[in-house]
């Protein structure tokens, strides 16, 4: 059941006529060679008309793309030092709850399965479990096997049985009997690391989950602070994937990219760059950056993927465009655009989730005892329970009304 | 009233959700994080404070100011909230029964509600100044030298006084602002300068933002005589200035000074997290020369003499169990905003770092 995911049919018939990806059918210098870099592209490009080289890069490259591949209009990196390949954009969960209609939301990740894309992100949290919903509904009907399916379990410091009863949620929501990845959602706070260790914590709802074969691959996000992120690796589980804010900005302040994705990447684990344009897209309102800019930036980094917040297909579309287009940024490119970004950097307005709490979500506050402000868009969402014309009868969330 | 039911409507709401949430996931009892306090890392308090001296227990103690010679009070009186206060006869007021009562450290700065604080604490110091240890800011933000050199005639000025015992580049809280400070022309060489002058006699600065910016201005090496911070029961685990810029201080020999000991606005003593007692006498208990307060009421002002009057420094036991104790509640830093939200960072700053200010954020 698991090995079957992942891959678009073309990609698998790329990659069979190869040699295959890691694993035993691989003769050992391939596999070095795909260690060490530019193998994946050269060998990939050997069998597919439509493939050119992408990106090639020394085996310690920290700050530059990981080797890719490309199959059509899509590329594909590995998965950090697993045998999976996973597309470099990814549809973010989140958005997907901000599109208007469910029919619209469905035919976003249909586009976007079409296009090759193969990653998609979300959390047992968003919009009280409405975009899981949706993207279950957009996978039936045979595209599950299509994509990597991820989510983020939302203890925040509660027990691994309540990890456990979320990953059920989820896998009912998604109307799928495993997920691809798993992640701890959002370790924003001083002591989640602490807590996550802890024991009958969500550590042992990840080994478990993944004997019984519901994951495969377990990680966790944050958007607050390297040093949480850190914290989590210094305390020595083997996570599969690490999902962070990258972008311009991030490089001048507080850096995800100076001080955590070096280690991600020093471990062998997948990075994920989220926030590409800095959560809010105020810094490109005020005109310090472009979007087609900053989305190629963060591809340029050593992430296996960038997840991308789309609430429409013409985002989505944009988003594709840069990504047929795509060319790794020059080091002296990438260095040029991090001064530019620097001054309006300092203050760190342009990355509102590491200078606000306003952008903590609340879901996250409520288990920890911290105070809401109810001014607060999101605490409106989780208290919003009205259902909406998005949700399915049969996957419906149980709703408490008076 | 129709907001009040509201507000009303929505913790209900709120409350109601919460218990969906625990109900939806088979756990009544999972309202509370799981227990860690094994895994936490220890956080020991890097040494004792300086040794005090006191002339008896209707005094208020001294620690000796870094490598500099001189001695202050342990609790300084804040320049901010004096300029708060609703008269400026209130003002003189706190400031002569301060120093009556013994408190000898006065902070201020040059942008302080529109210079307000500094007339005012001048007035309050008339025929009381040479008994006091007076402090102002500098506030070029990235500016020249000569805008410095103008500003401490300026502050001398209003403090009607001729030379500062303290002078501190105010508000280092943005990434690029060691650089501005250092940069050739700038406000470092202003320090130098009004020393050479005779008009400062010693030199610091100051910073609410991050212990990282705070150890790139002292990587630079310059002879600092003091540097200010935020020290606090909950600094100790958030972004700690305590863990990682006091030690540095230890070592170097220059003087540490306390602020925002309750948070910045008191709101950890409004949660019931703390009381205000033990949250001052935590930050005294710090190996620091003094503990800055900000006054803005007679009341205040005799509260916090009567605890440093009294004050005997917690042991490292007791601090460790407050520590331990504030751990959970600091973890996001909403008890101390002026780290983790634009709330604190002062318009003049912004402005001149061409930023907009605080209010136009929607953070």
């Amino acid at each position: 059941m698991i090995e079957s995911v992942l891959f678009p049919d073309f990609l698998v018939e790329a990659i069979s006529a190869m040699g295959g990806i890691g694993g035993a059918t691989m003769n050992t210098t391939r596999r070095d060679f795909l260690k060490g870099g530019a193998g994946a592209v050269a060998a990939t490009s050997g069998v597919s008309a439509n493939s050119k080289e992408i990106a090639s890069s020394k085996a310690s490259g920290e700050r530059r793309a990981p080797p890719a591949a490309e199959v059509g209009d899509m590329i594909y990196r590995k998965f950090g030092s697993t045998d999976a390949h996973i597309s470099a954009i990814g549809v973010g969960g989140h958005h997907l709850g901000d599109v208007p209609t469910l029919d619209e939301a469905v035919r976003l990740v249909h586009e976007a399965i079409d296009a090759g894309v193969t990653f998609f992100d979300n959390a047992w949290e968003y919009y009280n479990g409405k975009t899981e919903t949706i993207l279950g509904r957009a996978l039936r009907d045979g595209r599950r096997d299509k994509v990597f399916l991820m989510t983020k379990v939302c203890t925040h410091g509660r027990s691994g049985k309540l990890a456990k009863q979320m990953l059920e949620d989820s896998l009912r929501r998604y109307q799928t009997d495993h997920l691809d990845l798993w992640q701890i959602h959002g370790i924003v706070y001083d002591n989640d690391p602490e807590l996550a260790y802890a024991t009958g914590g969500v550590l042992e709802a990840f080994d478990r989950a993944k004997q019984e074969g519901k994951v495969r691959f377990v990680g966790f996000t944050g958007h607050k602070d390297p040093a949480f992120h850190l914290r989590m690796l210094e305390l020595g589980y083997s996570f599969d994937s690490v999902q962070m804010p990258l972008n311009p900005f991030d490089a001048n302040f507080h850096s995800f990219e100076k001080h955590v994705l070096p280690e991600v990447n020093r471990r062998g684990m997948a990075a994920l760059g989220m926030k590409s344009m800095g959560g809010t897209a105020w810094g490109i309102k005020a005109g310090v950056v472009q979007a087609e800019e900053m989305l190629r930036y963060a591809m340029s980094l050593p992430v296996a993927t960038t997840i991308c917040g789309m609430d429409s297909l013409d985002v989505l579309r944009q988003n594709l465009r840069v990504v047929r287009s795509f060319q790794p940024m020059a080091q002296s490119e990438m260095e040029a655009l991090r001064a530019r970004c620097a001054l309006a950097a300092a203050d760190g307005r342009f990355e509102p989730y590491k200078v606000s709490l306003r952008y903590d979500n609340p879901m996250t506050r409520m288990p920890h005892g911290f105070p809401f402000d109810h001014t607060q868009r999101e605490v409106t969402e989780m208290l919003d329970k009205t259902d909406g014309p998005w949700l399915v009868p049969e996957t419906t969330p149980e709703t408490s009304r008076r | 009233m129709a907001g009040q039911l509201r507000q009303n409507e929505q913790s209900q709401t709120t409350l109601e959700i919460e218990r969906r949430c625990f109900i939806q996931a088979g756990l009544a009892s999972a309202g509370t994080v799981l227990a860690t306090s094994a895994l936490h890392s220890q956080v020991a308090s890097p040494v004792l404070p300086p040794q005090m001296t006191s002339n008896g227990a209707d005094q208020i103690p001294r620690r000796p100011l870094g490598r500099t010679g001189d001695q202050v009070s342990i609790i300084g009186l804040g320049g901010y909230h004096l300029g708060t206060v609703q008269s400026r006869e209130l003002a003189v007021r706190l400031v002569q029964e301060a120093v009556d009562a013994g408190v000898t450290f006065f902070d201020n700065a040059w942008e302080y509600n529109d210079h307000r604080s500094e007339e005012w604490m001048g007035l309050g110091l008339q025929g009381r100044r040479d008994k006091v240890f007076l402090m102002s800011k500098v506030c070029t933000h990235g500016r020249n030298k000569s805008v410095a050199m103008q500003q401490l005639e300026e502050s001398l000025k209003r403090l009607d006084t001729d030379n500062l015992d303290l002078w501190q580049i105010h508000e280092v809280i943005y990434e690029n602002d060691p650089d501005l400070h250092f940069a050739k022309g700038g406000v470092v060489e202003a320090l130098d300068e009004a020393k050479k002058q005779g008009k400062v006699r010693f030199v610091g600065f100051t910073g609410h933002k991050s212990p990282t910016i705070h150890l790139k201005m002292l990587a630079h090496d310059y002879p600092f005589d003091t540097v200010q911070m935020p020290l606090n029961c909950f600094d100790a685990t958030y972004r700690s200035f305590e863990q990682q810029v006091l030690p540095e201080l230890q070592r170097r020999s220059i003087a540490a000074l306390g602020m925002k000991s309750l948070g910045g606005d008191g709101q950890p003593i409004q949660y019931g997290v703390v009381r205000a007692e033990e949250a001052l006498r935590y930050a005294m208990s710090l190996p620091v020369t003094t503990t800055i307060c900000g006054i803005d009421s007679l009341d205040v002002l005799r509260q916090n003499v009567g605890i440093a009057r009294g004050f005997k420094p917690m042991s490292p036991q007791e601090m460790q169990a407050l520590r331990e104790r504030c751990r959970p509640s600091s973890g996001d830093g909403h008890l101390e905003l002026f780290k983790t939200t634009k709330k604190y960072d002062g318009g003049v700053g912004r402005e001149q770092h061409g930023y907009p200010p605080p209010e136009q954020l929607p953070l």
